[in-house]
């Protein structure tokens, strides 16, 4: 299966080059997932869904273009490489553009990517999985009146990239997500939480842990009150910082971002633009990351890139493109969606070193102050303003926990989250490719009413 | 595509499915970006395949092919029926599906189909209108243009009888430029969207995008951050329909219903605004982003009343939705691609207009916000709670318009919002967006006129 794929590539190679096109690439995407869903404490349906497509690049001189169809079929494939070529002859010619990447030499070994048992799991597995986590949030909700939501995702992935400069690389990978969602009511007071896991590795999955920790925080949100408008400290629990970090900071230091003058830290390299406790490094060989690779979306060795080393901004999250306009390091940022994209930049595994002390240590020692646990919110990334709602919050007064929040915003400028992040919790998890502790932010305003 | 959705279907009650549909979608799209004069991507894609539901007393099952075979429909459709007949086991709410049976077939007719245009003449239009915001003033550092046109064909098929084939073309463009003034970097984001061919790109509002998201760039580098607080505000057309969307309308989606996730669940048939208050989901307007004849189940759509005099009178449904809550379906259900089940989901979402001038409203409200456009918004049903984002506003005093403010951001709860409304204006109109929900973004469309909510907290720096 996999040796055709890659035949499949280059055969794509050899048709969009027939038609004109000076350079190639062609990212073959294939994956299966297996889900079942979970309403009102019950499993209501399953879904099985297979998808497979491609993805052609053509360059002549230095336009570009792009075109994906959602199958591996011969005429469809034809007629993705056509439509390539056409738009890169109809292109605007980019005069920054070089050239889409060279092979360099063999890809880094990386582990933890693939495990047989997700690729396997069966229905019935996945089915138990499921209601070990539901029958977790039950216990906890004991005799509340509730309404469980939950889901299940295992899909296997198998991706190819090749290109006319010698670049071919094929992976598998594995993941599993299984989360649940109750909803509560106490009288007229209803509320929710959620809690999750993302994982490539099955033995990681703790059912039980997932559906006591949900239940547990719903219990806590309900009750929201307001309170008085403030400057206060805020504790952002690690979900909470893999929105405004591994978002709203990870997305300003996309050197595409910063290039284009979109970003709130432009020309802050070499710069103490944080404080000394925050460091963070993008780790595309983590160990079983979520986003862990060998080779990126282009098929460039992936790397460890220092971001923040003691509050310096040491370096930007590079493409080939935004790499060779600059003339530095392709630091192997590129990504896509899947097939059906064109390369743009992310980051892989967003590692942000941990402090010590657990959540509750936080809060004795900042005595008064807010815990952001989730929010929906990103900056606005060009002048960082982050105007946020606390989707779940707790309010806490001599180092003890008062009671949840409602109708509540922090207002704060990136630079000042980055700046006033002098305390840095022990209490790492991985949320997604973000891995995080808790973040002490010194001070922000806190609008409520 | 008869013939094979009925092979997936007789497929699927072969082996003891009680119901069954299936979509066939072929798509193609285009979509170009120019950043600074110079060609950043230029996509085109198909999607072609099939979704597969099955069903029986209370389980559901999906599947996907793009094996467009009638050997390929049946496997689909058998592998789907047996899969719903094994969560059958682990159902604990049994319940049956009704529907009414839909044949027809909508031809949707532009002037000018995308597929007769080359990719030439799309590239100069982008460029048109990159040129345009590029030049408008020397401290424009960064403009982006993205054009995006789809042209798709769905045809959807159900074990009830219904047979379904409509077809639709959306043109969109977006602006987005950068301004610079000194260490102040501000950024305006500008769309159009309704529904057509390449035609509607001559249009005036898309022929002058580019110089609209220009100005308002430039305008905001003299913008303050808003001090957060209580304030009375107005909110303008294009913020108002982002509001109801995000702060009412997720709420009405039927599915909570049976989830028990809204905290409009006791609400239906009782009051939830003031009485002047009207909201609506209306797919049958002629000509807009959110219209379309018949819905991903197969279902002729309707105008859908969400709230009229104050009262929650009405939901979006599914076929699914209408059977357990013993309602009338109304062509809710929709979903991004063949990829996806059918969810209930808004269309053109709006609040109705009011008797009061614009001028009449600031006046009365003498001191307060005037909020406009919107960045973003999102909501939780199931806590009541939900936010939106102003792309920027206007400090009122002594009812007149004064200092311009950026990003400013209202938070609130779904029950406590409609009532704070005590002045809704006569004007009307709508903006261009796209709905997430569930990982499925669909394109729609929501508006209002302004209209005036009293004492809401607003976030600020």
């Amino acid at each position: 299966m996999e040796s055709q794929l890659l035949d499949l590539a280059e055969s794509a190679i050899k048709k969009a080059e027939a038609l004109g096109a000076e350079q190639a690439e062609v990212y073959i995407g294939s994956s299966k997932s297996f889900s079942i869903d979970v309403q009102n404490n019950a499993i209501k349906s399953a879904r099985n869904k297979r998808d497979a497509g491609c993805g052609i690049r053509s360059v002549i001189g230095k336009g570009i273009g792009f075109a994906y169809v959602t199958t591996l079929q011969d005429e469809d494939i034809s007629e993705a490489a056509e439509k390539s070529v056409r738009l890169a002859r109809s292109s605007i010619e980019d005069p920054d553009f070089e050239s889409l990447p060279r092979s360099g030499g063999r890809y880094p070994t990386v582990s933890g990517l693939f495990d047989e048992k997700i690729n396997q799991l069966s229905s019935e597995e996945a089915a138990s999985l499921i209601l070990r986590a539901v029958d977790a949030t039950k216990n906890e909700l004991s005799e509340m009146k509730m309404a469980i939501e939950a889901r299940l995702i295992a899909s296997s992935d198998f991706r190819a990239i090749v290109n006319s400069l010698g670049i071919a690389g094929s992976a598998r990978g594995t993941t599993l997500w299984l989360y649940t969602y109750p909803t509560v009511k106490e009288g007229t007071d209803q509320t929710s939480s959620y809690e999750f896991q993302l994982t490539r590795n099955l033995s990681e999955i703790d059912p039980e842990w997932i559906g006591y920790t949900s239940a547990h925080n719903a219990i806590g949100n309900l009750g929201g009150k307001i309170i008085k408008s403030d400057d206060l400290p805020v504790i952002l629990a690690p979900l909470a910082v893999g929105t405004i970090i591994g978002q709203g900071f990870a997305g300003a230091v996309n050197a595409e971002e910063v290039q284009y003058g979109r970003s709130y830290i432009a020309d802050a390299i070499g710069e103490e633009i944080a404080s000394d406790k925050l460091e963070i490094v993008d780790d595309g060989l983590l160990p079983g990351g979520l986003g862990t690779r060998a080779f990126d979306c282009e098929g460039v060795s992936s790397q460890r890139t220092e971001v923040l080393v003691e509050g310096v901004l040491k370096g930007l999250l590079h493409n080939s493109y935004t790499a060779n306009k600059e003339h530095v390091e392709n630091t192997a940022n590129a990504s896509r969606p899947s097939y059906a994209g064109t390369p743009s930049i992310s980051s892989s595994n967003f590692v942000i070193s941990e402090g010590k002390g657990s959540l509750d240590d936080l809060v004795e020692e900042t005595e008064r102050g807010i815990i952001c646990r989730n929010t929906g919110d990103r900056p606005n990334m060009t002048t960082g303003d982050l105007s946020a709602m606390v989707m779940e919050g707790l309010y806490f007064e001599n180092g003890e926990i008062q009671h949840s929040l409602k109708n509540t915003l922090i207002g704060i400028n990136m630079r000042d989250v980055l700046l006033r992040a002098t305390r840095i919790g022990g209490d790492t998890r991985s949320i997604g490719s973000v891995i995080a502790p808790s973040i002490v932010i010194e001070s922000a305003k806190i609008t409520s009413g | 595509m008869e013939d094979l959705a009925q092979a997936a279907i007789d497929a699927a009650l072969d082996v003891g499915a009680t119901f069954a549909d299936v979509r066939i979608e072929n798509t193609v799209t285009t979509i170009i970006e120019i950043t600074d004069g110079v060609s950043k991507d230029s996509l085109a894609s198909r999607l072609k395949g099939a979704g597969i539901r099955a069903f029986i007393d209370g389980a559901w099952a999906f599947a996907q092919t793009t094996d467009l075979t009638t050997g390929g429909m049946r496997e689909t459709g058998e592998s789907v029926g047996k899969l719903a007949l094994a969560t059958k086991t682990k159902v604990a709410e049994k319940f049956e599906m009704e529907g009414p049976v839909f044949k027809d077939r909508v031809r949707f007719k532009v002037k000018v189909p995308f597929a007769d245009v080359t990719f030439e003449e799309k590239m100069a239009y982008v460029k048109m209108i990159n040129d345009q915001a590029r030049s408008f003033d020397k401290r424009i550092v960064n403009t982006r243009t993205v054009y995006g046109d789809l042209w798709t064909e769905r045809y959807t098929a159900n074990s009830f009888g219904t047979s379904v084939w409509m077809e639709n073309s959306l043109p969109r463009v977006i602006s987005v430029s950068t301004a610079k003034d000194g260490s102040s970097r501000q950024r305006s984001f500008k769309s159009f969207g309704i529904r057509g061919g390449f035609e509607v790109y001559s249009l005036e509002r898309p022929q002058n995008l580019g110089e609209e998201s220009a100005r308002n760039a430039i305008d905001l580098l003299s913008s303050v951050a808003a001090k957060g607080g209580t304030y009375d505000v107005i909110v303008d057309p294009v913020l108002n329909g982002v509001m109801v969307h995000e702060a009412f309308g997720h709420a009405c989606e039927a599915d909570n219903w049976p989830a028990h996730t809204t905290v409009l669940e006791d609400k239906l048939g009782k009051m939830v605004g003031p009485g002047h208050l009207n909201l609506s989901d209306d797919p049958t307007m002629e000509g807009q982003r959110g219209t379309y004849e018949f819905d991903w189940e197969g279902t002729k759509t309707k105008k859908r009343l969400l709230v009229k005099g104050g009262i929650l009178r009405e939901l979006l449904h599914t076929l699914e939705t209408a059977s357990r809550l013993g309602m009338e379906p109304n062509g809710a259900g929709r979903a991004q691609s063949f990829m996806f089940e059918p969810l209930p989901r808004m269309s053109n979402t709006m609040m109705e207009p009011g008797d009061w001038d614009v001028d009449e409203l600031m006046q009365d409200m003498g001191t307060g916000m005037l909020l406009c456009n919107f960045n973003y918004g999102y909501t939780e049903p199931s806590k009541g709670q939900f936010m939106f984002q102003a792309s920027h506003g206007y400090l009122i005093e002594n009812g007149e318009i004064g200092q311009m403010v950026r990003d400013v951001s209202l938070a609130g709860q779904i029950l406590d919002i409609l009532p704070k409304i005590d002045a809704v204006a006569k004007d009307f109109e709508m903006e261009a967006g796209t709905c997430r929900k569930d990982g499925q973004m669909v394109p729609d469309n929501s508006g209002g006129p302004h209209a005036r909510i009293r004492q809401v907290p607003v976030g600020g720096m």
